[in-house]
C-alpha cells in the first residue's frame, strides 16, 4: 500500500500515537508487574531463610518488608499518574498463558484501571504503615518472622486479587488472602481459642469459596476463557456487560456468596469476632481494613455483570441491610474494645453491600478506602487507647464522656430487654448454625467415623478371637 | 511401534530404573551395606529418579510415540512406555527417594529396605508394561511387601488382615477377570458376554484395591497399622489407576474411548472422594487423617480418569501426581514428627510447634499443597479436574468442589491440633536432620516448580490423554460431543 501526499502526515500521525500508546502499554505493564513482583519477592526473601532455620534479623525482615510495600506503593502512584492523563482507560497486561488444555485457557492478565490501581496504592499504603508499627509491636515477638512471612503473603494475594485480569488470577489472589488470614488469626497458637477462631474463619472462607470457584467454571463456560474483557467490557464504573442476563445473574449471585464469606455478612459472620485473636497489626490490617473489603472489591471488579442482575443486586442490598442491623446490634453490647470495632467493621461492610446493590459504586468505593483508613486506626490504637482511658477514669473517677441518652433508651423497656437479649445472643446466628447445622453434620460424621472403626476392628480379628477382649491386640496408637 | 536404534537409550534408561533398586535389594539382603542400609538404597533410588527424568526428557524431545516391545497380548504389549509412563516413573523415583531418605534409622533395618527396595522396582516395572498377566503379577508382588511389613509391626496385625483379605478379593478379581477379558476381548468389536464380566471382574478389583466405598476400609487401616513409608508405598503410585488405564481405555463399544465400566466406577470415585475428606474432618489421630485424605485423593483421580474432556482426564492425571507428592511429604513429615514426639493424637491440641518449628512448616506448605495452594501443581489439578467435571455433569463438579473443600478444612484442623496448643517451652526442640530436609524441600521444590510453571507436564499428560483416547490433541475442541474420539489404536 502506498500513501499519497496528503495521507503521509496522517499515517506519521496515527503511527507515532501508535508508538506512544505502545511505549505507555509498556510502561504501564512494567509498573503493574512492579507491584506484584515486590511483595512476591521479599515473601521468597524472608520465607526462605527461615524454612531452613536462617531466619533474618527483626531489622532485616521489616527493612525489606517495608521496602517491598513502598516500591509497590510507588509503583502504583506513578501507573495512576499514567492511568489519569489517559482518562483512566483501562490497560491490559497480559503476561502469557500459564497452561492450556483443550479449550481451557488459564491466561496470566493484569488489568490496571481506576478500580485497580488506587485500591493497590491504598492497600500497599496500608501494609507498609502496619509493616512499620508491626516492627516495634512484635519486637522479640517468637513467631516475629512468621508475621511478615504472612504479611507479603497477604500483600501479594491481595495485589494479585486487585489487580487481576481474569478470574483465575483473582481466585488465587483470593486464596492467598484466606489462608494468610487464617494462619495470623491462629498466630497465637498455644491459645486454645485463637485456633478454634481461626479454624471457624478458614471453615467459612473454604465454604464461600466455593461460590468464587464455581463462578469461574461458569465463566469459562460462558465465554470460554477466565478474562473478564470477554465478561463486560468499558471504563470503571461504567462498564458494558456482554454476557446473557442468564449467566450475568447466575455468575453474580455466585460471587455474592463468595463474598459474603470475606465480608463476613450473616449468615457468615460469626468469625469475625473472634478474629480478633490475632496480633493487633494483622486484625488492624485484615478485619478493620483490607481483608473485610476483599468481598466488596469482587463485587466492584464484576460491576456490569450486577448491572445485568437485578436479583443478585437485589440480595446484596438485603443481606448488606440484614447485616448492617443485626452488626450494630450486636456491636452495643460488646464487653471488649476490638469485639465492638469488629461489628463496627460488618456494620459498615453490610452498608457498602447495600451501596453496591443500589448501584452506587464509586461511593462504595470511597467508603471502603474511609473506613478502611478510619477503622484500622483505631483497632492499632485501641490497646493504648484502653491504657489510657483506665488512667483518665483512675484520674477523675466514675466514666468520663459516657453516653446518657440513646435511641435505644427511648423505646419501651421491654423491648429494650429483648433486643438486649438478643444482642447478646449475637442474634442467635450461632445458636441456630450450630444447633441445626453444624452439630447434626458433625455427630453424623462421628457416628459413620466410630461405625468405620469398629468394622475395621471386626473384619482385622480372626473369627475365633471376636468377642473375646482385644484390648492387647487392638490398633494401637504408637508411631511405627 | 516398533523397534529402532533410536529407543535404546530409552530402553537402557527403563532397565537401569528397574534394575537399580533390585540390585541394591540384593545387596543388602546378602548384608552387603554393614548394617547401614539406607546409603545404598538411596543410591538406588537416585539412581531410578535420574532414569525416570533421562526417559522423560527422551519422550519430551523425541517423536512422541508410544514404545511397544515383546509379546502382545490382549491389546497391551510387555513394554509400554508413553507419555504417562514418562511422567510416573520419575515421580515414583523420588516418592521412594523421599520415603528412604526421611525413614528414622531404627525403622530402616535391613528387611525393611529390602521391602521397600523390592516395591519400588515391582512398581516401576509394572508402570512400564501394558501386558494384562504381567499386571497380575506385578499386583501380586506389589501387595506383598505390604502385607508383610504391616504383620510385621507391633500393633499392625488388624491393619494386615483386614489387608490381605482386601487385596485377596482384588488380586483373585483381576486375575479371573483378566483371563475372561483375554479369552473374549472386549476391545476388539463384537466382544461377548464373557469378556464383558471379565471387565466388571476387574472394575470390582480396581475399586477394592483403590480403597473405593464400599472396600475403603483398608486404606485407613493401612496408615494405622503399617509402617508410615509401607503405607505410602502403597497407596501413593496408585497401580489401580494406571491398570484402570491400560485395561479400560479404548473399548471398540464405547465411542468415547472410555471403559463403560470406569464411568460407573468414576461414580463411586466420586461419592468416596467426598465421603473421605467428610471422614477426615473427625478422625481422631494423624494416621487416620492422612490415610482418609489420601483415600479421598485418590478417588478424586479415578473420578477424572472417566472423563470425556481432555481437561478433565488432565486433571487426574496432575491430581495423581501432586496429591501423591503432597501427601507424601505430609506422611513423612507426620513421621518424621511422631519418631521425635510419638503418638499425635487430634482430639486435643498438642503443642509441637515449639519443639519442632520447621516441620510445623512443613506440614503446612505439603497440607496446603494437597488442597489447591495457589502456586502449586495441586492448584492446577484442581483447575482442571473442577473445570473438567462441571463442564461434563454438574454433580460431579459439585462433589469435587466438595472433596476438596472439606479436605481444605480437615488439613488445617490437624495442622491446628497437632502444632497448636500450649507447649513445654522448656522441652527440647527437634531440628531435621540433613536427609529429612533434603528429602522435603525436594519434594516441595517439585510441587512448587511444578506449579509455577505447568505448560510442560500439562502438554505432556495432555498428549498421554489423547493416545490413550485416540484423538489428536488438536481435535479437542470446546463441545466433548463434537469430537470423534475412536478406538483404540
Amino acid at each position: 500500500m502506498t500513501f499519497s501526499g496528503a495521507a503521509l502526515p496522517v499515517a506519521q500521525l496515527f503511527g507515532s500515537l501508535e508508538s506512544q500508546a505502545a511505549s505507555t502499554h509498556a510502561i504501564v505493564s512494567l509498573l503493574v508487574v512492579l507491584q506484584l513482583a515486590a511483595p512476591a519477592l521479599t515473601l521468597f526473601l524472608v520465607g526462605l531463610p527461615a524454612l531452613v532455620d536462617r531466619p533474618l534479623s527483626e531489622r532485616a525482615t521489616t527493612r525489606f518488608v517495608g521496602g517491598a510495600f513502598t516500591l509497590a506503593f510507588l509503583a502504583g502512584l506513578a501507573t495512576l499518574a499514567v492511568l489519569a492523563m489517559r482518562g483512566f482507560a483501562p490497560e491490559q497486561v497480559h503476561l502469557g498463558t500459564w497452561f492450556s488444555v483443550g479449550h481451557h485457557d488459564a491466561t496470566i492478565d493484569l488489568v490496571a484501571d481506576g478500580l485497580s490501581v488506587p485500591y493497590v496504592c491504598f492497600s500497599t499504603g496500608l501494609c507498609a504503615l502496619v509493616n512499620a508499627f508491626a516492627g516495634k509491636y512484635l519486637h522479640r515477638e517468637p513467631g516475629f518472622t512468621r508475621f511478615f512471612v504472612l504479611l507479603t503473603l497477604f500483600g501479594t494475594g491481595m495485589n494479585l486479587m486487585v489487580l487481576a485480569g481474569s478470574i483465575d488470577v483473582l481466585f488465587a489472589g483470593w486464596e492467598f488472602l484466606g489462608i494468610s488470614s487464617t494462619m495470623l488469626i491462629g498466630f497465637f497458637h498455644e491459645r486454645t481459642n485463637a485456633l478454634k477462631a481461626a479454624l471457624r474463619a478458614f471453615t467459612t472462607y473454604r465454604i464461600c469459596d466455593v461460590g468464587l470457584l464455581t463462578a469461574g467454571v461458569m465463566i469459562h463456560r460462558a465465554v470460554g476463557s477466565g478474562d473478564f474483557e470477554r465478561l463486560f467490557n468499558g471504563v470503571w464504573p461504567n462498564g458494558h456487560c456482554l454476557v446473557s442476563p442468564g449467566h450475568a445473574t447466575l455468575i453474580s449471585l455466585l460471587l455474592v456468596f463468595a463474598a459474603m464469606g470475606k465480608s463476613a455478612q450473616v449468615p457468615f459472620s460469626n468469625w469475625l469476632p473472634r478474629a480478633m485473636e490475632g496480633p493487633t497489626p494483622s486484625s488492624a490490617i485484615f478485619y478493620g481494613a483490607l481483608s473485610i473489603h476483599a468481598g466488596a472489591y469482587v463485587l466492584l471488579r464484576c460491576e456490569p455483570l450486577l448491572d445485568a442482575a437485578p436479583v443478585a443486586r437485589g440480595a446484596l442490598v438485603v443481606i448488606g441491610a440484614f447485616t448492617a442491623i443485626h452488626a450494630a446490634l450486636v456491636g452495643r453490647v460488646q464487653t471488649d474494645l476490638k469485639s465492638m470495632l469488629a461489628y463496627a467493621s460488618m456494620t459498615q461492610a453490610g452498608i457498602i453491600f447495600v451501596e453496591i446493590g443500589l448501584g452506587f459504586r464509586v461511593v462504595a468505593l470511597v467508603h471502603i478506602v474511609s473506613h478502611a483508613i478510619l477503622r484500622s486506626l483505631q483497632i492499632l490504637r485501641s490497646p493504648s487507647a484502653l491504657h489510657d482511658r483506665h488512667e483518665l477514669e483512675a484520674a477523675l473517677g466514675g466514666h468520663p464522656g459516657a453516653a446518657s441518652w440513646s435511641v435505644v433508651g427511648m423505646l419501651p423497656e421491654r423491648t429494650q430487654s429483648w433486643l438486649y437479649r438478643v444482642a447478646l445472643d449475637r442474634g442467635f446466628e450461632e445458636m441456630v448454625l450450630s444447633r441445626f447445622v453444624i452439630g447434626p453434620v458433625w455427630r453424623l460424621l462421628e457416628r459413620l467415623g466410630g461405625a468405620e472403626l469398629a468394622w475395621i476392628e471386626w473384619l482385622g480379628t480372626r473369627p475365633e478371637d471376636r468377642g473375646r477382649d482385644t484390648a492387647g491386640r487392638r490398633m494401637q496408637g504408637g508411631w511405627r | 511401534m516398533s523397534f529402532d536404534g533410536h529407543d535404546i537409550p530409552l530402553l537402557a534408561a527403563l532397565i537401569a530404573a528397574i534394575l537399580a533398586p533390585l540390585a541394591a535389594a540384593f545387596h543388602v539382603s546378602r548384608g552387603g551395606s554393614q548394617g547401614a542400609p539406607r546409603t545404598p538404597a538411596m543410591i538406588a533410588l537416585l539412581v531410578s529418579l535420574v532414569a525416570g527424568l533421562t526417559i522423560t526428557l527422551f519422550w519430551m524431545s523425541g517423536p512422541e510415540v508410544t514404545l511397544e516391545l515383546g509379546q502382545r497380548l490382549g491389546g497391551g504389549y510387555l513394554v509400554h512406555v508413553d507419555g504417562l509412563t514418562a511422567v510416573l516413573l520419575p515421580f515414583v523415583g523420588l516418592v521412594e527417594l523421599a520415603i528412604v531418605m526421611v525413614a528414622p534409622n531404627r525403622f530402616l533395618d535391613g528387611p525393611a529396605t529390602v521391602r521397600i527396595l523390592l516395591g519400588a522396582a515391582t512398581t516401576l516395572a509394572l508402570f512400564s508394561t501394558a501386558h494384562p498377566l504381567v499386571l497380575i503379577v506385578a499386583w501380586v508382588v506389589t501387595a506383598l511387601p505390604t502385607w508383610w511389613s504391616t504383620r510385621a509391626t507391633a500393633g499392625g496385625q488388624t491393619a494386615a488382615r483386614v489387608y490381605a483379605i482386601m487385596m485377596t478379593l482384588a488380586v483373585a478379581c483381576m486375575a479371573i477377570g483378566t483371563l475372561m477379558m483375554i479369552a473374549d476381548p472386549p476391545w476388539e468389536a463384537g466382544g461377548g458376554f464373557l469378556g464383558a464380566s471379565g471387565g466388571w471382574l476387574v472394575a470390582l478389583a480396581v475399586l477394592v484395591r483403590k480403597g473405593i466405598v464400599p472396600f475403603h476400609s483398608w486404606y485407613p487401616a493401612l496408615f494405622r497399622g503399617a509402617p508410615m513409608s509401607t503405607a505410602l508405598a502403597a497407596t501413593m503410585p496408585q497401580i489401580a489407576s494406571y491398570t484402570a488405564v491400560r485395561l479400560f481405555f479404548g473399548h471398540a463399544d464405547h465411542g468415547d474411548g472410555v471403559g463403560a465400566e470406569l464411568v460407573v466406577l468414576s461414580q463411586l470415585a466420586l461419592l468416596t472422594a467426598t465421603y473421605g475428606a467428610a471422614l477426615a474432618l473427625v478422625q481422631r489421630d494423624l494416621r487416620g487423617l492422612i490415610g482418609t485424605l489420601a483415600m479421598s485423593q485418590s478417588a478424586l483421580v479415578l473420578a477424572g480418569l472417566a472423563g470425556k474432556l481432555p481437561m478433565e482426564l488432565n486433571g487426574a492425571f496432575c491430581t495423581w501426581i501432586s496429591s501423591g507428592l503432597a501427601l507424601t511429604g505430609l506422611g513423612l513429615v507426620g513421621w518424621a514428627l511422631e519418631s521425635r514426639a510419638g503418638p499425635l493424637s487430634l482430639e486435643t491440641p498438642q503443642g509441637r510447634f515449639a519443639d519442632a518449628p520447621l516441620l510445623a512448616a512443613f506440614f503446612l506448605l505439603f497440607g496446603l499443597s494437597s488442597i489447591g495452594l495457589p502456586g502449586t501443581l495441586s492448584f492446577v489439578a484442581d483447575d482442571l479436574l473442577v473445570s473438567g467435571s462441571l463442564d461434563e455433569q454438574l454433580h460431579a463438579g459439585l462433589l469435587v468442589i466438595a472433596a476438596t473443600v472439606l479436605s481444605a478444612i480437615s488439613v488445617m484442623r490437624g495442622w491446628f491440633m497437632v502444632f497448636g496448643g500450649p507447649s513445654n517451652l522448656d522441652g527440647p526442640r527437634h531440628h531435621l536432620l540433613p536427609r529429612e530436609r533434603i528429602a522435603l524441600t525436594a519434594l516441595f521444590a517439585t510441587i512448587v516448580l511444578l506449579g509455577l510453571w505447568p505448560a510442560a507436564l500439562v502438554r505432556e499428560l495432555e498428549r498421554a490423554g489423547s493416545d490413550l483416547l485416540g484423538v489428536p490433541v488438536e481435535a479437542h475442541g470446546y463441545d466433548a460431543a463434537a469430537v470423534g474420539w475412536g478406538t483404540r489404536r
